[in-house]
């Protein structure tokens, strides 16, 4: 409060000075004017007063040229025009000759106080786009988001000679002034608001104990509120906190460009990423199909050579030996296949290939390709009379199914009978495989879904990876179907159910066979 | 065989997988070629005349399938694609290339066997040649067009027929769904995959045991169907695809 008391006659002398100056100017140029009165025609007097007039109208505006108007008309007639020494006028032509230079100086010294004016503004407004160019050029330096804080700080020091405060929205959603000693809690509070997301994204918060006019602004590039900057804008006439705030919305509107240079920045960062995990999937891959696909064509094209020498054949101790290395290069293979499948579906590569197709061959070849892994089981297929077809990619479902088949095996006894049961329900077609075996318990079949999640209880006893209802899953997904699990729990078997959506085939498809 | 032994070409770059291919050849009679890159086979194929050919599709110097179309260019040879896990549409262009039919590594010597005597038997045969197609209890009679399925007549309508018939043709080979509607429907209905899979249906009802377990007309889901012709027990390594 103190400082606004010897604020308030600093402001005063400042608007009284250039008028004081401006009458000090005027008697000053009456000296040489009186000196050199005789040889000077009397009417060219009032001319030679217009140049105080002009002067202070440029140095001081339209004000101070009035007063030195007034005051070089007054000299004029007291000095030099009869009667002398006194502001009396006899002479009617003279009384038009100083009112004639009265309207002529006040025209011109408000020409060229608005010519000051003029020039005062572009020259600031040239200083503005100077210290906003400095800025921008700053900003383009900027590579995290505390760069971008810094430079805006500094800039609000330049620009204003006070800091602004920000408040930076953290990772968790919570503000953290950096020094909040700088602004009142309503100013605080506001700032919370609007990190938040709640209310306007601009506010204007006066501060009635502290007499303060801050302005805050959310600093936001597309969708992410990043923080919120609080800027004292301190005090001044209406027009000058017009001013103020235009200029740091013209900041704002930089920050927020830059701010979506760096969003591009993160996003090219993240591709360059994704780019990279691409390129090694497709090398492992790669490797996983040639390096390891190969070795095991050839033992397994080896094994069948053997298999069909009779030789080989009629001996029960080298077919079992031979057998043994065609099981194991198949179940190699299997492993290798869903790691295929795997990779590809976490490369995001699984992109179904529509036909229609007749879920008899779908959950037939599914049975046919796992060959001998399930022939240890009775597998009894039931197909309802009525199913439609179905389009889809049948060698993804195929594969699903296969899957399903293959875990039913693993974990029911040899020698017990897996069921497989498709029928036709209103738009669905559904494909239960249900066995004999182990179930599994309620913990279990929330983690079912998982990749790799292989039951503890059977880690050990059965081989596995644990990729195989997971790829099931994610295949039958990615045609908007479902698959769930029923177990009555441990010992009672398991019941794996998938439901397959089924578009009404076309009338003349059903009409149409001959 | 009133020929000599066969002679076939086999074009992979892995030694290993040429070791056994040729063993399983010899085994059965046949006299084998080996090329390990494409110009050589290509040479080799120009001027040794096999009988047959055997292509892996991962080859050093040209891929598999510029090698299929090259040989095509002058020569009906029957063709045989290997190749690692292959996708339905590959496997649909390469026949559509004029490859004859495909095994997918790891495959059984029994399997590439079957299919190579298909695609020779369908390269040798002559026209004065016995004209009725046997495959386990069925027999296509191409030319009366007269189908028996444990000696008694079996009726089936022209459409039936005309599957059945283009199967037989290429009996214990695929062929692919584009192949068999273009065939049967030669015109307007030829992307109709569902008119074709309800006909397979009809047609199963009549010539198979039991229509809902397959083993005459066999599905090669995404690339076609097959007359199978060869019943003996299926080796574990014999996996199609």
């Amino acid at each position: 409060m103190a400082a606004d008391e010897r604020r308030r006659p600093r402001a005063l002398w400042r608007t009284v000075s250039p008028l004081l100056l401006s009458v000090l100017g005027v008697a000053l140029f009456t000296v040489p004017l009186l000196a050199f009165s005789q040889s000077v025609a009397t009417s060219l007097v009032p001319i030679a007063y217009l140049i105080p007039v002009i002067f202070a109208a440029t140095r001081w505006g339209i004000w101070p040229a009035m007063v030195a108007s007034i005051a070089a008309m007054a000299a004029a007639d007291f000095f030099f025009f009869a009667p002398l020494y006194s502001f009396r006028v006899d002479d009617p032509q003279e009384a038009v000759d100083l009112l004639l230079f009265l309207i002529v100086s006040l025209v011109s010294s408000n020409l060229a106080s608005r010519l000051r004016q003029e020039t005062e503004r572009l020259r600031r407004s040239e200083k503005d786009m100077q210290a906003l160019y400095d800025f921008s050029r700053r900003l383009a330096s900027c590579f995290t988001i505390a760069d971008l804080i810094a430079a805006i700080q500094q800039h609000f020091a330049l620009a204003f000679g006070h800091p602004a405060t920000f408040f930076v929205t953290t990772s968790d959603g919570h503000i953290e002034p950096p020094d909040s000693r700088f602004a009142p809690p309503k100013v605080q509070s506001g700032a919370a608001a609007m990190n938040s997301g709640v209310g306007p994204m601009s506010r204007t918060i006066v501060d009635e104990t502290r007499s303060e006019l801050w302005l805050l602004r959310a600093i936001s590039s597309d969708d992410t509120i990043h923080g919120v900057i609080a800027v004292n804008i301190g005090p001044g006439s209406q027009q000058a906190i017009a001013t103020r705030t235009r200029r740091i919305e013209a900041i704002l509107d930089e920050t927020a460009l830059t701010l979506q240079r760096l969003d591009i920045g993160k996003a090219m960062e993240s591709a360059r990423l994704h780019l990279q995990g691409q390129l090694l999937r497709d090398a492992f891959h790669g490797t996983l199909s040639h390096e390891l696909c190969s070795p095991l064509a050839a033992i397994q094209g080896s094994a069948s050579v053997l298999d069909s020498i009779p030789a080989i054949r009629s001996d029960p101790r080298m077919r079992a030996l031979v057998d043994a290395i065609s099981d194991e290069t198949a179940q190699l293979d299997g492993y290798i296949r869903n790691l295929l499948s795997a990779t590809r579906v976490t490369a995001g590569g699984l992109s179904p290939r529509l036909e229609w197709a007749d879920p008899r061959d779908i959950v037939n070849g599914a049975a046919r390709r796992r060959g001998r892994r399930l022939d240890a089981h009775r597998i009894e297929i039931t197909f309802a009379d009525d199913l439609p077809l179905l389009h889809l990619d049948s060698g993804l479902i195929e594969e699903a199914c296969g899957q399903i088949l293959e875990n039913a095996a693993k974990y029911s006894p040899s020698g017990s009978t897996i069921s497989v049961d498709v029928r036709p329900e209103p738009e669905r077609v559904i494909i239960r495989v249900s066995d004999r075996g182990v179930g599994i318990t309620q913990d279990e079949q929330g983690k079912l879904g998982r990749r790799s999640f292989r039951g503890a209880r059977h880690q050990a006893s059965v081989p596995g990876s644990g990729l195989g209802f997971w790829i099931a899953s994610t295949f039958v997904h990615a045609h908007g179907g479902t698959i769930s699990v029923k177990s009555r729990g441990q010992g009672q078997g398991t019941a794996v159910t998938i439901a397959l959506p089924a578009a009404a085939p076309s009338p003349e498809s059903m009409a149409f066979h001959e | 065989m009133s020929k000599p032994a066969n002679v076939v070409l086999l074009i992979d770059d892995e030694p290993k997988i040429r070791r056994f291919l040729r063993a399983g050849f010899e085994l059965n009679g046949f006299v084998v070629l080996e090329a390990e890159n494409a110009t050589e086979a290509l040479k080799i194929a120009t001027f040794s005349a096999p009988d047959l050919i055997v292509l892996d599709l991962a080859l050093p110097d040209l891929h598999g399938a510029e090698v299929l179309e090259r040989i095509r260019a002058w020569s009906n040879i029957p063709i045989i694609i290997l190749s690692v896990a292959a996708g339905e549409d590959d496997k649909v262009r390469l026949l559509q290339a004029g490859a004859d039919d495909y095994v997918v590594k790891p495959f059984g010597m029994a399997e590439l066997l079957a299919r190579s005597e298909a695609a020779l038997r369908r390269y040798f045969k002559s026209a004065t040649e016995n004209p009725v197609v046997v495959a386990g209890p069925l027999s296509v009679d191409l030319v009366t067009r007269t189908v028996s399925l444990n000696q008694s007549l079996v009726r089936l309508t022209r459409k039936e027929y005309r599957l059945l018939h283009v199967l037989a043709m290429h009996v214990g080979l695929v062929v692919t769904h584009d192949q068999l509607l273009k065939d049967i429907w030669s015109g307007n209905q030829r992307d109709n995959i569902q008119y074709l899979r309800i006909l397979v249906r009809k047609l199963r009802q009549k010539i198979e045991s039991d229509p809902n377990q397959p083993r005459l007309l066999i599905t090669e889901s995404g690339v076609g169907y097959r007359l199978q012709n060869r019943f003996d027990p299926v080796p574990v390594a014999d996996r199609v695809s």
